[in-house]
């Protein structure tokens, strides 16, 4: 469960480059709920990601995850609730690592790392077992770096380690972005599939207004740092891309939509 | 080259090896350029020095040559996540304060080990000549030292050392303080640093604050020649390659300065020194442009 009263975030505070990218986001997530965000570019998505995750502090308001407010906690220290997968398939793994290595950089995550061994046999095994039901035959290359896979095996991977570790949330930034439409499709049924099984309050920005409405339970659209809608059970069945921009343009006060990005897919 | 030069560099490529690991493991594994060891180095040999001639035991005064580099990279560490200074001048700080500090440790500019115990001493009497006893015990401990430190950098605790360097972003995302891994993993490698200047004194019998300068330099071109001629992704075996090249370095350099008809003195050693790691930098560049020349033929 997420709670969040009144975030504000400023960037460039007191510069001309200042901008209120949060402007009083006020939400409650029930625990297991997969809600899809969307909004133009500069919308607040990836800040609104970003001050759940901790790399962006809130300068107001409140943040709690299960009940134990993080609003102060960096990154670090909320990685033990927060799970991420990143726009960038670069960006979530590390890639002169073995896929091992990540795997079990992300196992630990959240946890005191000791001086035990980070890759024992038998965790190796369960490593084994856990890539090889992603179906892309990577059980075999458990040895190979990182940086050797392509940008949707490494999503896939980062899926997969996302949800190595206990978490409260998972946190989807455009994680499909960059792929190709057929790879894309494939994490997305991945995304599916753990966020099913594992039970995750989840949280997926995506460009694709198309996605948001066939993935999840909720969907909220951002706009200059506000939710300007939010929908969920049978008004969102009922949704189409084309109400959803008729909506989008009414809470924008009858606006034309301008951002070409938000009508594809 | 004679066998006291052979062995002499040999020696000399053992006790710099330790430096390699270091540098290794600031420049490669944290991707930190930390330029401290100019100061950590003759830090080790001055605090080493300074115990055995009050009699302290040979082997806890290298200890605390370790633990006196240690703290040393450990300032610089904090000087860059705490107070945001960049790395490289972080280091080049903490490296200048240290040639004062070093004075103030000896309380001049060099010291003499005559007369003191050494945790060589022990080992001279066995019936071995000196020149071969004091490499050996040398690689022993070397071995020692690479052993450990990949044990450490395979355990949980390395391991997010070693994504610290490569990701930062991701590895915070993982729950890891980058800040602390930064902190140990620079004060770890200057505490080799420390250990190796101690060894240095030991074996060469001397401490003098100016055998600092250009530790880096070498530590860099073992790291260099080592990756060159053992170009591993094995943690345990880019580790041997540290030693390799540091020994593999110390010999070429033998190699340049003894041979009469270059005509190199000893004072040229800095400047063999540096062509050679350029020279080993630029090498693989040109590999690849040549390979990338004939692909696209």
């Amino acid at each position: 469960m997420i709670v969040v009263q009144d975030i504000h975030v400023t960037f460039g505070r007191g510069t001309p480059l200042e901008k209120h990218a949060l402007r009083g986001i006020d939400l409650t997530i029930p625990e297991g709920e997969f809600v899809t965000v969307i909004g133009s570019n500069g919308a607040g998505k990836s800040t609104f990601l970003g001050a759940l995750a901790g790399d962006v502090l809130a300068e107001q308001g409140r943040i709690a995850i299960d009940e134990c407010d993080v609003t102060r906690w960096d990154t670090p220290k909320r990685a033990g609730l927060v799970a991420r997968v990143f726009q960038d398939p670069l960006a979530g793994t590390c890639a002169t690592l073995t896929i091992e290595e990540n795997m079990a950089l992300a196992a630990a995550r959240g946890q005191r790392r000791g001086l035990g061994l980070a890759l024992a046999s038998e965790r190796r095994n369960g490593f084994r077992d856990r890539i090889a039901a992603l179906g892309l035959g990577l059980e075999n290359r458990l040895h190979d770096r990182m940086g050797l896979l392509s940008g949707g095996q490494r999503q896939a991977v980062s899926l997969l380690m996302a949800a190595l570790a206990g978490s409260k949330i998972l946190l989807l930034d455009e994680h499909t972005a960059a792929l190709d439409p057929a790879t894309a499709d494939f994490v997305l049924d991945l995304t599916r599939r753990i966020v099913r099984d594992n039970r995750l309050t989840t949280l997926m920005v995506t460009h694709s207004m198309r996605q948001a409405l066939d993935y999840g339970d909720r969907t909220l659209m951002l706009h200059e740092g506000r939710v300007v809608l939010d929908v969920s059970g049978t008004t969102r069945a009922g949704l189409d891309v084309p109400h959803l921009l008729a909506l989008f343009a009414k809470q924008r006060g009858g606006a034309e939509i301008s951002d070409d990005s938000l009508l594809i897919g | 080259m004679s066998e006291i030069a052979l062995f002499g560099a040999v020696e000399i490529g053992l006790v710099y090896a330790l430096v390699a690991v270091g540098v290794y493991l600031s420049f490669r594994v944290l991707d930190f350029p930390d330029l401290t060891v100019d100061g950590s180095f003759p830090l080790g040999a001055a605090v080493c020095a300074v115990l055995l001639i009050a009699g302290v035991n040979p082997w806890l005064a290298s200890l605390a040559a370790g633990l006196a580099g240690a703290a040393a990279g450990l300032v610089t560490a904090v000087l860059n996540v705490r107070f945001k200074i960049l790395h490289l001048l972080a280091s080049i700080l903490t490296m200048i304060a240290l040639f004062s500090v070093n004075l103030r440790v000896m309380g001049r500019p060099n010291v003499a080990l005559l007369m003191q115990d050494t945790v060589l001493t022990p080992f001279y009497g066995l019936g071995l000549p000196d020149h071969i006893v004091r490499p050996l015990v040398v690689l022993v401990i070397v071995a020692a030292v690479v052993l450990l430190l990949a044990r450490f950098l395979s355990s949980e605790y390395g391991l997010a050392m070693r994504a610290t360097g490569v990701n930062a972003r991701m590895a915070r995302a993982q729950g890891i303080n980058t800040d602390a891994h930064i902190c140990s993993g620079i004060a770890l490698s200057n505490g080799l640093c420390g250990l190796a200047g101690a060894l240095f004194a030991q074996t060469n019998g001397f401490a003098d604050v100016t055998t600092g300068i250009g530790t880096i330099v070498v530590g860099l071109a073992a790291v260099i020649v080592g990756e060159t001629v053992l170009p591993a992704r094995a943690l345990l075996l880019a580790l041997v390659g540290c030693v390799v090249g540091s020994i593999l370095y110390r010999l070429a350099v033998q190699v340049a300065l003894t041979a009469d008809v270059i005509g190199l003195q000893a004072s040229d050693l800095n400047l063999v020194t540096a062509l050679l790691v350029a020279v080993a930098l630029i090498l693989p560049r040109l590999k690849g442009k040549s390979r990338a020349v004939r692909a696209a033929r």
